[in-house]
């Protein structure tokens, strides 16, 4: 009897307590978490980015083995080792990257493992299915040729023709448009008759609201709240979301702020999907300023990003820095008039990983007259100098310049990165996630690199998911959502409220 | 009028010989790759299975024993490439390369140890297996059944669609809860098999001796035979016997009065190895490999 537990009046069919979840590399994702699901219902599970959403609905649906906690499906303890247990049980996650057979027709990706006897009438079940649901999808066309929205339909056919009973979508309106989302909606409502559940992981307050019946909110890892539809609204999700610790009182320091260095106006840029990540932005930065980007991960900062450093097309907009064009132009071209960037990957995009500091720390201006030597090879002894003279200025603690980068920790691989592009003396620097999974000591430092940057006089571009970090060193903030900024505001004017608010994309 | 028909006759049997430990290489290829598993060993299990299979036929004097003796040998080195791939995550060219090292030393050392002959044993009369109506090999209708079959099971059964799925996107096909690591190895010890049934073939049935370079570029051939059927079994029935025709054609040309003597006999012997380059290089980029072949499958 103690494996068990009893099934109360409102039909929970999904119960989670306290999922504790520590990753191998340290970082602690959930910190007891208690879960319940109803029969029938629409569940919102929201929060911002490291909220731990998608690692509880992972442990859910067996993808992810819990540190600790217990799960009950339908009063009984379960314990998966695979996803394929979790949807024995009914349960089902259409993951944000869909896990489809791109050279597969959709019919074969429905159909896939599933045993001969299964495959009898398969083809009429699944028409039956979607008009029973309303999700339409051609069988016999192969994935790869169909747009998103149409392989995201693919996807939770898949699961309901397994006959899932919970329904887990994570971010499932990221990639979709307007029409798309709405069909979306009308599909979940439909499966609420049909007495499935669903969770609905989102940061999007007002879907969450148009949708679900209750909504857990979680933040840092713990449950922030949990509210029934009727007792939510956009300021109390917006609070739950992001906290009232999230405004540190910290002196940013006086800046004298100048000219309007960085123009961007009406940017247009296309995700990796072939969709718009970025719908007509448009920005200014002073010297002497930090413009803050702030926003859920996915709604086109990356994009942004890459597209104002020259790693990725611009489709449409300019971009002006010092009174001249310069969307489109080559990374090396950018680097000479001045621009630098601290990527969001050190591991895959800042460093490379097998060569050693002395190299790393020439990347970009390795052809730059002062290492030239004899020949035009690289002189070896400015090479190291250079490199010793960013290891001691930048307090970057290594083995041996000689020693591969890879046996930097990770903290220390970052200084070295934000160090080579300090060196390159820019006069806009656009820094990405710069302290992303960083200890105290090396935040700090590379937060006060970044203000002395903006107290010279430079035009600082921060790019984070991490708010305490936005507010703390920005002057100015913009929230990006869905592609666009929601929002500019004087960091002065944001309260918790507010700030939540664009977060789930609701502006004033 | 009769010496045109008898050519004819002669080109086609001498064809279905040489086409037949080709097609049967590649459909077993097809399968392993198809679920994700690249053996380029073809070559050295082509090799040791021939030796075994004369071995015992020799010992035993039953060719049906030697033959599957041929495909026991090429599906237990099978399936250890299989458990070094599928479970062991190890890297598949690697162990397909000592797969071919290992048989370069085994095979000749071998034929002394046995034997005591250096170089070559010919396999007598009662180890060799009897052809239909005098003219047609067994072997060769069984490889055109298992061409078929395979076809059939690779691209019309459950079963094959997870196996194609494993080479696609084994992820997509784990969350489904199809055993990853066991079909991949099933799908390499088939691979085994049939290469090790091509080996015995050549031995048994078609040479009627072993020699240490019995294989002679032929796993090789029918890796480029996998690329140029587009990893479907039938297309390598087909593209077995234009591989093959070449051979049977360069044969017949080597004793053509009229060029006999005239053309190097080593100009006429490059021929399939030149047919293959170019039929190669013909459907190169056209050809799509499946995805994740080659590629060992990592948890999250």
């Amino acid at each position: 009897m103690e494996d068990t537990e009893a099934t109360g009046p409102d039909e929970c069919l999904v119960s989670m307590k306290s999922v504790v979840k520590i990753y191998p590399d340290g970082t602690i994702a959930l910190r007891g978490v208690d879960f319940t699901l109803r029969r029938g219902e629409i569940h919102g599970l929201l929060g911002e980015n490291g909220a731990g959403k998608t690692t509880l609905m992972k442990i859910l649906a067996g993808v992810l083995k819990p540190t600790s906690g217990t799960i009950y499906v339908g009063g009984r303890k379960v314990g998966f080792s695979a996803a394929a247990d979790a949807l024995k049980l009914g349960i089902g996650m259409v993951h944000q990257n869909l896990s489809l057979i791109p050279s597969f027709t959709v019919y074969e990706n429905i159909v896939l493992g599933l045993s001969r006897r299964q495959l009898l009438n398969a083809k009429e079940g699944i028409n039956k299915l979607m008009s029973l649901t309303g999700l339409k999808v051609p069988l016999d066309e192969r994935v790869e040729g169909l747009p998103f929205g149409v392989r995201q339909k693919v996807e939770v056919l898949k699961m309901l023709f397994r006959n899932v009973d919970v329904l887990i979508l994570d971010e499932p309106t990221t990639n979709l448009t307007l029409t798309e989302t709405r069909e979306l909606f009308n599909v979940i409502n439909g499966l609420r008759r049909m007495g499935k559940s669903v969770v609905f992981i989102t940061h999007k307050l007002r879907e969450v609201l148009e949708v679900a019946d209750r909504i857990t909110v979680l933040r840092r890892g713990r449950v922030a709240g949990e509210v029934p539809r009727v007792e939510a609204s956009l300021n109390l999700l917006a609070q739950l979301m992001v906290g009232k610790d999230a405004i540190p009182a910290v002196s940013r320091g006086v800046s004298t702020v100048g000219e309007e260095l960085l123009i961007v106006r009406d940017l247009w840029i296309l995700s990796d999907l072939g969709t718009w990540a970025v719908k007509g932005v448009s920005l200014t930065v002073r010297s002497g300023e930090i413009l803050g980007i702030a926003g859920v991960e996915g709604n086109g900062q990356k994009e942004l990003v890459e597209g104002l450093t020259g790693l990725r097309r611009v489709e449409k907009g300019e971009v002006i820095f010092r009174g001249q064009r310069i969307d489109n132009l080559p990374p090396s071209e950018l680097y000479k008039l001045g621009v630098a960037h601290i990527p969001e990957d050190r591991v895959q995009v800042g460093l490379i990983q097998d060569f050693t500091v002395n190299e790393n720390s020439i990347l970009g201006i390795q052809r730059s007259m002062f290492f030239r030597g004899f020949l035009n090879t690289l002189a070896w002894d400015k090479v190291v100098e250079h490199a010793s003279d960013l290891i001691t200025k930048f307090n970057v603690i290594v083995p041996s310049l000689f020693s591969p980068v890879k046996y930097l920790s990770g903290g220390n691989q970052q200084r070295l990165v934000v160090a080579r592009e300090i060196s390159k003396e820019p006069q806009l620097i656009i820094a990405a996630q710069p302290t992303r999974g960083l200890d105290i000591s090396a935040t700090e430092h590379i937060r006060g690199l970044l203000l002395d940057l903006k107290k010279r006089g430079k035009v600082v571009l921060l790019v984070s998911s991490d708010l305490e970090e936005i507010l703390q060193l920005s002057d100015r903030v913009a929230v990006m959502y869905e592609g666009r900024f929601v929002g500019v505001k004087d960091v002065g004017e944001l309260t918790e409220d507010k700030l939540g608010l664009m977060l789930g994309g609701v502006s004033d | 009028m009769s010496y045109v028909i008898g050519t004819i006759i002669n080109l086609l049997v001498s064809t279905s010989y040489a086409m037949t430990p080709l097609t049967l290489t590649a459909v077993g290829e097809i399968t392993s790759e198809r679920a994700g598993v690249v053996n380029i060993g073809l070559e050295g299990m082509i090799s040791v299975s021939a030796l075994v299979s004369v071995a015992v036929a020799t010992q035993t004097l039953n060719p049906w024993l030697g033959l599957l003796a041929g495909v026991g040998v090429g599906a237990l080195i099978g399936l250890i490439h299989g458990l070094i791939s599928a479970y062991g995550k190890g890297a598949q060219i690697i162990s397909g390369v000592g797969i071919n090292i290992f048989a370069l030393g085994f095979v000749p050392y071998m034929i002394i140890a046995l034997w005591g002959v250096a170089g070559y044993k010919q396999v007598p009369e009662a180890g060799r297996i009897p052809r239909v109506a005098g003219l047609v090999s067994p072997v060769f209708i069984l490889c055109v059944l298992v061409a078929i079959a395979t076809h059939y099971v690779l691209f019309r059964t459950s079963l094959g669609l997870k196996i194609r799925a494993l080479g696609e996107e084994p992820q997509a096909a784990d969350t489904l809860g199809i055993h990853v690591e066991r079909l991949q190895l099933i799908a390499a010890v088939y691979g085994g098999a049939l290469a090790g049934l091509a080996g015995a073939f050549m031995s048994l049935d078609w040479l009627g001796t072993i020699t240490k370079e019995i294989a002679a570029g032929r796993g090789f051939i029918s890796l480029a035979l996998v690329v140029f059927s587009n990893w479907k079994p039938s297309l390598a029935l087909l593209g077995g016997a234009l591989f093959g025709s070449s051979w049977a054609l360069t044969e017949w040309l080597k004793v053509l009065p009229g060029v006999k003597g005239v053309v190097p006999v080593t100009i006429i012997n490059t021929l399939p190895y030149v047919v293959t380059l170019g039929a190669v290089a013909g459907v190169i980029g056209r050809a799509r490999p499946p995805r994740k072949s080659g590629v060992p499958y990592l948890r999250e």
